[in-house]
């Protein structure tokens, strides 16, 4: 049965988008528009105190960056590492999703805590002594350093969000198709694939996003010459405050991701409705 | 076939649980044995619980441990608090509640540093707010914001960036009350808030909980926002620990994981207490 | 003392959601120790008009008084109604006892009286010992009769039920709908009951209200409503109706005798009201027909019928056949006879039957042929 809201709610909610919207200008729209403006200050008309705006406004800022810093190849390493992450933690996932999904067995409610054991432990204090186990194993390569890190750390995203994807997939289905005579393969196809989709997707864009904004691992494991975006930000905004450059590379790390979150919503959502669809 | 059915399950957990369950025994197990450990001047290393008697008399690491305990706290209640009385506004859709939920989850999709970035630049000498003020002539001078000694940067950036989250874990166990459940307690004669303290502090007394541990290890625990935004004359725990084992040599490791444990420590006793304390404040107000 | 107010009163309550009316003009009151129910199809505006008792809803216009009083801008908390809903809404983090309790509490009732009226209440629904128990470890019937305790506890000016059997199995359903009743009637309280579910209303009310789009149709007593429906709607929606267009040929309205032209033949009928226009529609329900053995039909005169029997359905206790006219297409007739009686069990689809309806057994309806 439909409740209206009476006209005095109406207006209150109003007021409160209202204020809503003003406050989301000032934490989050205002702070990104000045980091543009000052990715864009011309490196030889510096902005300073008493001028409100930039007075030359060029790309000088962006293209000094790109072509003298270590930005490039941070980004090479950050989109490689990440890439390696999201399939290895998919592949490890998947098999303990299933179990999670589709599966009953006893200790299944103690080994799903189990999981999120990562989520309860301070990065740094991980990072540190992951450090001292490579170095007692022997493992000197720092990329595989930090993929085996952020693999392990990101598992119980990859793990939650395959669970709930297999649990959408609907028995009967899966009965219907073997009823008929398919084959394991076109079980698969048919029962599993079209439910599983999105999840997965969504699981690897949420890993791999989760993997180049990780800081803790990437900037103790790979201290001193292995950088990632997220190092290489830290280090401009450290004891050398480079404020133009520290701009240009928040938003080259932002906005990818956001993006990429985006879609990965959508997929979750469309996940979301074909799962409660398989309910009804 | 029987065995191979009960097995499988355990099977398949293998691949997914094995590496956290071995990554987190070793640096457990790493942090609590360097703990004990004690390399001497000649490079001898014996078991003994001098990182310990060091770290504990240290005031330094005392004033870290109180700073990021208070942080943890400061930062896990005050998003709950924010996060609550809009996750409850939005527990019925309205004409601009998905707007309204879509801007207070963006922050979510903005990196830590990122953050830390922007609030710097936003209270800087040529920030915004510093500009606004003398603009309008509440300030004479640009006033100095950043770093601030009462690590005040350093809570705004904890609720920027936690609110969202503990708005995503209440929202969900608020929208999870039946109307006809609210509806039944207005019957019964309770009002706004006795509805308030009888069915929806006890109903979501679970999610606020796991906000605030959540919130509250993760700020804690923290390094970045510290580093960047937060007053230079102190550390947090995870920036004391960096800093030990850099700058301590042979007995870096040793000293860092005493702070290590401390920090794991705080984060389960601060955990535990702030949920108790969270049921204790539920049920009370429930009488 | 009783006061002459009647404990609930409805008066012309209107509401309309956008381009929906809800509820238009509906008005009945319900006296002290009464239960009234409010019968009709989804949609009919029946939980909007217990919603508004309650002040869940407010209405555009028109007034809800309780005992006298009016209560127009008065919460719900604050007025003396107390509702038993249909998902039973029980509060999950509560005992059963701390669920009977809810509303005593919120009365600040004193910690020892409240206890005994606790314990009195789950005496009178049989839970005295499942009180420490959560909901979620009690069966749908035990959750049932906490919701039915919990709002009985608190002695409310008027109680309201919304469809509070549906979530419940059939046989269930009667024992609850029976233990209701009975406890009504023993306490004394008054009662409004949202249902869809005509067997419902007719077997529990004092009084019937039946709803179609926001607008009462007709209002009475159980025996009322079946035996002397107002139109074909509620005709048709409480039991099973035949339902035929008539003419008035003749009438005699001293003694109450029509005679009327049917599709079913020349009727007829016996009626104290007098039809309201020539061409008016004529009911009869399914068991007013008898079926007329062979050696029977030469005595008698009067509305005598011979229909063709086009399926039959066996139902335990009745059989339930649908005739009519000869060929199989057609207005076709419901008839259910006591499956022992008169043959009935011999007649078949395809066989013909006499069948006879008393002329008292018509009924005008107030609705003329248009």
């Amino acid at each position: 049965m439909a409740t209206l809201f009476r006209p005095a709610e109406r207006w209150r909610n109003r007021a409160l988008i209202l204020f809503a919207l003003v406050l989301f200008f000032f934490a989050l729209v205002l702070p990104f528009g000045m980091a543009v403006l000052w990715s864009l200050v011309d490196p030889s008309h510096p902005w300073a105190y008493p001028n409100v705006l930039p007075p030359v406004l060029s790309f000088r800022r962006w293209v000094e960056i790109w072509t003298t810093t270590g930005l490039q190849q941070a980004l090479v390493n950050s989109y490689t590492v990440a890439l390696t992450v999201s399939i290895a933690t998919i592949l490890l996932a998947l098999p303990t999703a299933f179990a999670f999904g589709r599966m009953e067995f006893r200790g299944k409610a103690a080994a799903q805590v189990l999981t999120l054991l990562p989520l309860a432990m301070p990065l740094f204090v991980l990072a540190i002594f992951y450090v001292t186990i490579l170095s007692k194993l022997g493992i000197y390569s720092r990329f595989l350093g930090i993929a085996i890190g952020h693999t392990v750390c990101l598992l119980p995203y990859a793990i939650r969000l395959l669970t709930v994807s297999f649990s959408g997939v609907r028995q009967d289905l899966i009965d219907a198709a073997r009823d008929l005579g398919a084959s394991r393969l076109t079980v698969f196809r048919h029962a599993y694939l079209p439910v599983l989709k999105p999840g997965l997707l969504a699981a690897l864009i949420i890993v791999f996003i989760l993997s180049i904004e990780e800081f803790a691992i990437s900037y103790i494991v790979g201290a001193p010459d292995f950088t990632t975006v997220p190092t290489i930000l830290f280090s401009y905004l450290g004891y050398n405050f480079i404020r133009p450059s520290a701009a240009a590379v928040s938003l080259i790390l932002v906005v990818p991701n956001v993006l990429l979150m985006l879609i990965a919503e959508r997929l979750l959502k469309s996940a979301g409705a074909s799962g409660a669809a398989g309910k009804g | 076939m029987s065995s191979r059915r009960t097995l499988a399950p355990y099977l398949l957990l293998i691949p997914g649980l094995a590496p956290i369950i071995v990554l987190m025994t070793l640096v457990i197990g790493m942090a609590v044995s360097q703990s004990v450990t004690w390399t001497d001047v000649s490079g001898k290393v014996s078991l003994s619980l001098e990182a310990w008697r060091v770290t504990f008399e240290s005031d330094q690491f005392w004033r870290a441990f109180l700073y990021s305990a208070r942080i943890g706290t400061l930062g896990a209640i005050l998003s709950v608090a924010f996060a609550y009385p809009v996750a409850l506004w939005l527990r019925r859709p309205f004409a601009g509640s998905d707007l309204v939920s879509a801007l207070i989850k963006a922050p979510i999709l903005v990196h830590g540093l990122v953050a830390a970035f922007l609030y710097v630049n936003f209270v800087s000498f040529q920030g915004f707010l510093n500009v606004a003020l003398v603009g309008l002539g509440l300030a004479a001078r640009p006033i100095r914001m950043q770093n601030d000694p009462y690590a005040i940067g350093v809570v705004v950036l904890q609720v920027w960036k936690n609110m969202p989250l503990a708005f995503l874990i209440l929202s969900g166990s608020v929208r999870a009350i039946s109307d006809d459940v609210l509806n039944a307690a207005r019957d019964l004669g309770a009002g706004t808030f006795g509805r308030l303290r009888r069915v929806v502090l006890p109903l979501t007394l679970r999610s606020l909980q796991a906000a605030l541990i959540i919130i509250f290890i993760g700020a804690a625990g923290d390094y970045t926002f510290q580093a960047v935004a937060g007053p230079t004359s102190l550390n947090s725990m995870a920036q004391f620990m960096v800093r030990m084992e850099t700058d301590n040599g042979l007995q870096g490791v040793s000293l860092a994981a005493v702070v290590a444990v401390m920090l794991m420590g705080l984060s389960l006793c601060g955990s535990i207490l702030l949920a108790g304390l969270m049921q204790f404040l539920v049920k009370r107000a429930g009488r | 003392m009783v006061s002459d107010a009647p404990a609930l009163r409805v008066e012309n309550a209107s509401l309309r959601y956008d381009r929906f009316q809800a509820l238009n003009a509906v008005s009945f009151s319900a006296r002290k120790g009464e239960l009234v129910t409010l019968l009709g199809p989804s949609g009919c505006g029946k939980t909007t008009l217990l919603r508004a008792i309650a002040g869940f809803v407010p209405l555009d216009s028109g007034r809800v008084e309780i005992e006298g009083q009016d209560m127009a801008g008065i919460p719900p908390e604050r007025r003396d109604t107390a509702m038993c809903f249909q998902s039973y809404a029980l509060f999950p983090h509560l005992t059963v006892a701390d669920n009977i309790g809810f509303g005593l509490r919120q009365k600040r009732l004193s910690g020892s009286a409240m206890t005994a009226r606790v314990e009195e209440v789950a005496a009178q629904v049989r839970l005295s010992a499942q009180l420490e128990r959560l909901p979620a470890q009690l069966s749908g019937g035990q959750q049932q009769r906490v919701a039915l305790a919990r709002a009985m506890a608190v002695r409310p000016g008027v109680m309201l039920f919304d469809e509070p059997l549906s979530n419940l199995d059939a046989k269930l359903r009667d024992q609850v709908r029976a233990e209701i009743r009975s406890l009504q009637r023993a306490q004394g309280f008054t009662a409004v009951y949202v249902t869809h579910d005509q067997a419902e209303a007719l077997a529990m009310s004092d009084l019937v209200v039946v709803m179609r789009a926001g607008v009462v149709e007709q209002m009475g007593a159980p025996e009322d409503i079946y035996r002397r429906p107002a139109n074909r709607f509620v005709a048709d929606f409480i039991g099973t109706a035949n339902i035929m267009a008539a003419k008035v040929v003749a009438e005699d309205r001293t003694n109450g005798l029509y005679k009327v032209a049917t599709p079913l033949g020349e009727a007829v009928v016996r009626s104290d009201v007098p039809p309201v226009a020539p061409h008016v529609y004529l009911c009869w329900r399914p068991e007013d027909a008898r079926i007329v053995s062979h050696h029977e039909t030469g005595s008698l005169q009067t509305n005598i019928y011979r229909l063709q029997v086009r399926s039959r359905t066996y139902l335990g206790n009745l059989v339930d056949l649908e005739a009519g006219r000869g060929e199989s297409d057609g207005e076709s007739w419901r008839i259910q006879t006591h499956g022992l009686g008169h043959g009935a069990s011999a007649v078949n689809p395809g066989d013909t039957m006499t069948i006879e309806i008393a002329p008292e057994r018509f009924r005008f309806l107030n609705e003329a042929v248009t």
